[in-house]
């Protein structure tokens, strides 16, 4: 009945490749999350060195920032993986997956840094002032007042963030990291069948972003309270 | 804190019934093109335990820099400022203390938007003065009892009127029991009707002996809590006495069309 199907897209090959895309999600979801928090604390870091008033501390993330924004992902992939040295702590370099995710993290964290600076831009004054009067420190003010309501007001361009990195990830298979895009490649050169194999991976990456806006906006109507 | 025969009986008796004294103190602040816009010239000004002292001028005379220089929110250029013993001009001093006893209520409430109002009443109790949950809870809710607001427990600011806001920020600040209570025009943002509330507040904590520091333009108020007037202009002190002599009869030439101005 669906002959005609299997001529485009032949579903029965990619059943037989099922557990190779299953692991392929597994691994973009795990890159993803992982880079996603490590991109988010990093780029909070940014975000209050480029809102300090000293200008020592200011010039160093304008210079993150832009140099991380200014130059391809690709290349930046290519440098940490090939050209970071062993790593001190570790005694070795780093595997593709851990130099794959740095790399990630890296640059995610630059463009995460001007959401959250533009986050905590859109908090009043006067909201800091508040907590200040009461006798919170400088630390209390942003970690209970100022910082709640900067990311509940980024979080519809976090959230847009988070979408480019699930599809950045991709890049990594270039260093031979096993991911999604990764699955779809083992399955062309396995069959040399271009359909079965990016139309999949097309699909993957489309459901990985469906769940992940389902989860955001759950979390953001239980977190959200009234604003 | 107990040293007696050391200062002389007139030191001693005056620190103690002075909880505020501003000596000589100025502030500069730098405008658009480097302008520098002279907040405060040399305004002094002493202010005694259990006194509400109204503090009256025209926009830009200096009135909120010098309430909000009181507990450090503005740093001043040169004087000294000492509340209840502590040097706020001093770079030592330690603000977030001074500030737990220095109440501010402001003009827009600055009341945590992400926070209820109960919350808005034990953030800083849990954050600040590391109380229990359990106290802190129990404590906003018998403020916000006080301030006319059990009901309103579980209500964001911007499901409260402006006036009930107000009462909220009143009672966030009284829960961390302050002994001096700053007001910077709290009643300037609210609809008419609901600043009667608001004022009647204030008047019972004035009755009830707290030292405030009103910044108002509602002279009702001025003259049925005040025990004093000081009158500000180009950031001095230009005029003080008690309400009645005051409003009955001003000194000054500015504090006249002031005033003419708003009666
Ligand atoms: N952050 C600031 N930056 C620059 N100028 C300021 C700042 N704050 C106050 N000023 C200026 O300092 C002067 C005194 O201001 P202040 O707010 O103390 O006046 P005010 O008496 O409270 O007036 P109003 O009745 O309008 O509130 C004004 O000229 C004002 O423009
Ligand atoms: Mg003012």
């Amino acid at each position: 009945m669906f002959d005609w199907l299997l001529d485009v897209y032949n579903y029965r090959v990619v059943a037989d490749y099922a557990s190779t895309f299953a692991f392929g999600i597994w691994r973009t979801v795990w890159i993803s999350t992982v880079s996603l928090l490590a991109a988010l604390v990093l780029g909070t870091g940014i975000a209050l060195m480029r809102r300090s008033r000293r200008r020592l501390a200011r010039w160093p993330a304008t210079v993150y920032v832009e140099a991380l924004r200014g130059t391809p992902l690709l290349v930046q992939i290519y440098l940490v993986y090939y050209g970071l040295p062993e790593i001190p702590l570790l005694g070795r370099r780093l595997d593709e997956l851990e130099g794959g995710v740095l790399a990630l993290s890296v640059h995610t964290a630059a463009y995460m840094a001007e959401i959250i600076r533009a986050g905590i831009g859109s908090v009043p004054e006067g909201q800091a002032e508040g907590a200040r009067s009461v006798g919170m420190t400088r630390w209390q003010t942003l970690r209970y007042v100022v910082l709640p309501q900067a990311f509940a007001n980024a979080t519809p361009p976090i959230i847009g963030q988070t979408a480019v990195l699930i599809k950045d990830s991709s890049l990594l298979s270039i260093i031979a990291v096993f991911e999604t895009m990764s699955a779809g490649l083992r399955l062309m050169s396995d069959r040399y069948m271009p359909n079965e194999a990016f139309l999949t991976s097309a699909a993957c990456f489309l459901a990985i972003y469906a769940v992940m806006l389902g989860v955001s906006n759950f979390a953001q109507r239980r977190l959200g309270g009234a604003t | 804190m107990s040293e007696p025969a050391t200062k002389s009986p007139g030191d001693t008796s005056a620190e103690s019934r002075d909880i505020i004294r501003v000596e000589n103190v100025h502030k500069v602040f730098r405008g658009a093109k480097d302008h520098r816009i002279v907040a405060l010239a040399g305004v002094s000004e002493v202010v005694a335990r259990g006194e509400v002292l109204v503090l009256l001028g025209q926009s830009g005379s200096g009135k909120s820099t010098l309430l909000r220089s009181l507990n450090g929110l503005e740093a001043v250029d040169s004087g000294r400022i000492v509340v209840d013993g502590r040097d706020v001009t001093d770079r030592k001093t330690d603000l977030n203390a001074l500030r737990e006893e220095v109440g501010m209520v402001f003009q827009n409430f600055n009341l945590f938007k992400h926070k209820t109002a109960l919350e808005n009443i034990t953030l800083p109790l849990e954050v600040v003065r590391r109380t229990s949950r359990q106290e802190a809870r129990e404590r906003a809710e018998r403020m916000l009892a006080r301030v006319g607001l059990a009901d309103w427990a579980g209500s964001y600011p911007s499901q409260l009127s402006g006036g009930q806001q107000q009462r909220v920020a009143i009672a966030r600040s009284l829960a961390m029991e302050p002994k001096v209570m700053l007001f910077d025009e709290v009643t300037s943002a609210l609809d008419p009707e609901t600043v009667g509330g608001v004022l009647r507040l204030m008047e019972e904590l004035a009755g009830e002996g707290m030292t405030m520091v009103v910044v108002t333009h509602e002279i009702g108020f001025a003259k049925r809590a005040a025990h004093r007037i000081a009158f500000m202009d180009q950031g001095q002190v230009v005029e003080r006495g008690d309400p009645q002599g005051f409003f009955a009869a001003p000194q000054s030439e500015r504090a006249q069309q002031f005033l003419e101005q708003i009666l």
